[in-house]
């Protein structure tokens, strides 16, 4: 346990699952995991694993089939309901269908378990619902209708819900799908915020693999058999990724952590050149399907470098200008029998 | 919040200001069309005998009409408007749908199915006079039972399958074959007894005896009360349901409470008025466009008093004031209430899920 922080939520061989009819339907081996106070925790797996129904599990939306779930400690079934929403809040990919709903009455609700038996707003409420309002940076459209807002708009929206919830632990279930890529980036940014700044724990399931890299502190990985949990760098060094994907024809590359599709390596060829330029250009080789070769054979590139403005293509009989990677990469194809 | 700012007639109002006038002006609409439906109906009466009527004890003619018709009908038709837009705005809420309402559900079918099973079933046992006296619970108990039951049903397809308009041909499809079993009983029951019914189906404000117009008042107002206790759990359902558990609602609790409340509403208006249509579903809409709001704290007192008011003006209408004939205040809620309807259904395509 690491010093100075309080563990917020345990999982304690979870099985999660359905209950259909009298069968139990078990999605996944018994789950542990483990959260600290202000963690962004990413939880990745592939399509239909159970990353929903573990977020909904967690939040208390559906029964778990066996083992725990703790929240400071106490066991989830231990809670009422509204002890349990002033421990965690939830936003889903559901869109809200409503009409006539202000982002301020939105934000309101979030204080439904903290408000008296009509829900009255007062004072104080009024107070923290403007001030969820305000660290999502929603403050200028307030009084705007949910249903017309973007899709970013809308999610800051309901990440204002929760925050007025003033709940310790936020789950969101793909918070940045539908979302273009400022919006996107946005969103987790205000993530990375209040798990920073206001010591919020955020449990977040993403596809996006490479943001959830970069940017959060802790990953779930769920695989068929098992829950990994780790900072994303553990992971990447015991390869934990690499067949996050499998039998799909992508590869994640622990080494660049990038993915490529699986293919057959069609050749070598030797690059010669140094920084961007060389950086660029063996990607679009690789893309192609080829290594680039230590060993000097032919046909070879040079890529542009002090007066030399071109790519030159060296055959053992002839060397070739392009202007362009484009151009290089169409002699590539068309020339494929000459390289080995 | 930021206050937004609107622009009346020059004056520049905050929503909350906003608010009470629409809340004013609502309690003069209603008053005035209180006052006029019972000054207007086929004898032209002057208005000093009609304050002559009430407050004084003359014994004419004028009295006996004014205390024993034209009072009891506006007040029923007041009290069958509040109850039956208030139940169709929970429903809304509750289906989160906006096409939802008792009549169009099929709520007031089940009603008129229990209705039916007094009128016409028990038609061998039962004398018609027997139906005054504690009959009148039987029957709004029976009406009660029958909405409750279609209201479960509905509920029971509705979390399985989300989509508005199969809900709404579920509601169809439930009315008619309502209808089709009443029309066996119908034709299996005596002559006095389907002249009974039909005249019920007819839908009515003024046929109520002064017991029924009591245990009528009754149970709307324990409606009421009812779905004054239920504003924080529908403005919750709002969000939906697995929201409104994450916000600590117990949606089970809540959808049991409002469910009374809306079945005692729709089941007692349906029991003694008879099937009234398109005001339970088309008033909550008039009263979200007025005061632009989901909050049910504004909402719910709203949708009581435009119900009261919309029913108030249709009862004036179907008196056709001038003229001699009356007529059915069940044709002229639906002319009221069907380009409402047909307005929400025509709506921009992206909102038309929206309730």
């Amino acid at each position: 346990m690491r010093k100075g922080m309080s563990e917020i939520l345990k999982l304690d061989s979870l099985t999660i699952g359905y209950m259909s009819g009298k069968d139990e339907k078990v999605l996944l081996p018994p789950l542990n995991a483990t959260a600290f106070e202000g963690e962004l925790i990413a939880v990745i797996g592939r399509n239909g694993i159970g990353k929903s129904t573990l977020l909904r599990t967690l939040t208390g939306l559906q029964p778990s089939l066996a083992g725990e779930i703790q929240f400071s400690g106490r066991n989830i079934r231990d809670y009422s309901r509204l002890d349990l929403a002033q421990k965690v809040g939830y936003i889903s990919t559901e869109v809200l269908k409503v009409s006539n709903m202000s982002v301020y009455d939105l934000v309101a609700l979030g204080r439904f378990p903290h408000t008296n038996w009509i829900g009255k707003i007062d004072g104080k409420n009024h107070e923290l619902i403007l001030d969820a309002i305000k660290k999502t940076g929603m403050t200028s459209i307030s009084h705007r209708f949910v249903s017309e807002l973007s899709d970013g708009e809308r999610q800051k929206a309901m990440i204002a819900r929760i925050l007025a919830q003033d709940t310790g632990v936020m789950v969101m279930d793909e918070p940045t799908a539908f979302l273009d890529i400022g919006s996107k980036y946005e969103i987790l940014h205000l993530m990375h915020v209040l798990s920073k700044h206001n010591k919020k724990t955020i449990i977040f399931s993403t596809h996006d693999l490479h943001m959830a890299i970069s940017q959060s502190d802790k990953i779930w990985l769920i695989l068929n058999d098992k829950l990994i949990e780790g900072a994303p760098e553990d992971l990447m060094l015991k390869g934990a990724f690499d067949h996050l994907f499998d039998p799909s024809p992508v590869q994640f590359n622990s080494e660049h952590g990038t993915f490529s599709f699986k293919s057959e390596t069609r050749g070598s060829i030797y690059l010669e050149g140094s920084g961007k330029l060389r950086h660029w250009t063996e990607r679009a080789i690789n893309r192609l399907g080829y290594s680039t070769s230590k060993i000097k054979t032919f046909p070879y590139i040079i890529t542009p470098a002090g007066n030399n403005k071109k790519w030159q293509i060296v055959t053992n009989n002839s060397s070739r200008d392009c202007e362009s990677i484009y151009e290089l990469i169409l002699w590539l194809s068309r020339e494929e029998s000459l390289i080995i | 919040m930021e206050p937004e700012k609107k622009i009346v007639a020059g004056i520049v109002l905050t929503t909350s200001k906003m608010h009470k006038v629409i809340f004013a002006s609502l309690v003069i609409f209603l008053v005035s069309f209180l006052i006029m439906d019972i000054f207007i109906g086929s004898v032209t009466i002057n208005p000093s005998d009609v304050i002559k009527a009430i407050f004084g004890d003359t014994g004419s003619n004028l009295e006996i009409i004014i205390l024993k018709f034209r009072l009891p009908k506006a007040i029923t038709a007041l009290v069958v408007g509040m109850a039956l837009s208030l139940s169709g705005l929970q429903m809304q809420t509750v289906f989160r749908n906006p096409m939802a309402g008792p009549y169009v559900l099929g709520i007031s079918s089940g009603a008129s199915l229990g209705v039916a099973f007094v009128i016409l079933g028990f038609s061998t046992s039962l004398s018609p006079d027997s139906l005054r006296g504690l009959g009148n619970w039987v029957l709004i108990a029976a009406s009660w039972s029958g909405a409750g039951l279609v209201m479960l049903l509905i509920m029971l397809v509705s979390t399985r399958v989300k989509d508005i308009m199969t809900i709404l041909i579920l509601g169809i499809m439930l009315s008619s074959g309502i209808s089709a079993i009443v029309t066996i009983m119908q034709y299996f029951s005596n002559e006095t007894m389907l002249k009974a019914y039909v005249i019920w189906t007819m839908g009515s404000l003024g046929n109520l005896t002064s017991s029924q117009l009591n245990i009528l008042l009754i149970s709307v107002l324990i409606g009421i009360l009812m779905s004054l206790f239920s504003v924080k759990m529908l403005n919750a359902l709002l969000l939906g349901e697995s929201y409104a558990l994450s916000i600590g609602l117990n949606v089970r609790f809540a959808r049991v409470v409002i469910f009374t409340c809306t079945s005692i509403l729709a089941g007692s208006v349906t029991a003694f008025c008879g099937p009234i249509g398109f005001i339970g579903i088309a008033v909550p809409h008039i009263t979200r466009i007025m005061f632009k709001t989901s909050d049910h704290k504004i909402l719910i007192p709203g949708t009581i008093l435009t119900g009261g008011a919309v029913m108030l003006a249709s009862d004036i209408i179907s008196q056709l004031p001038g003229s001699n004939n009356i007529l059915p205040v069940n044709a002229v809620t639906s002319l009221i209430g069907i380009p409402v309807v047909i307005w929400v259904i025509m709506r921009n395509r992206k909102y038309s899920d929206l309730f």
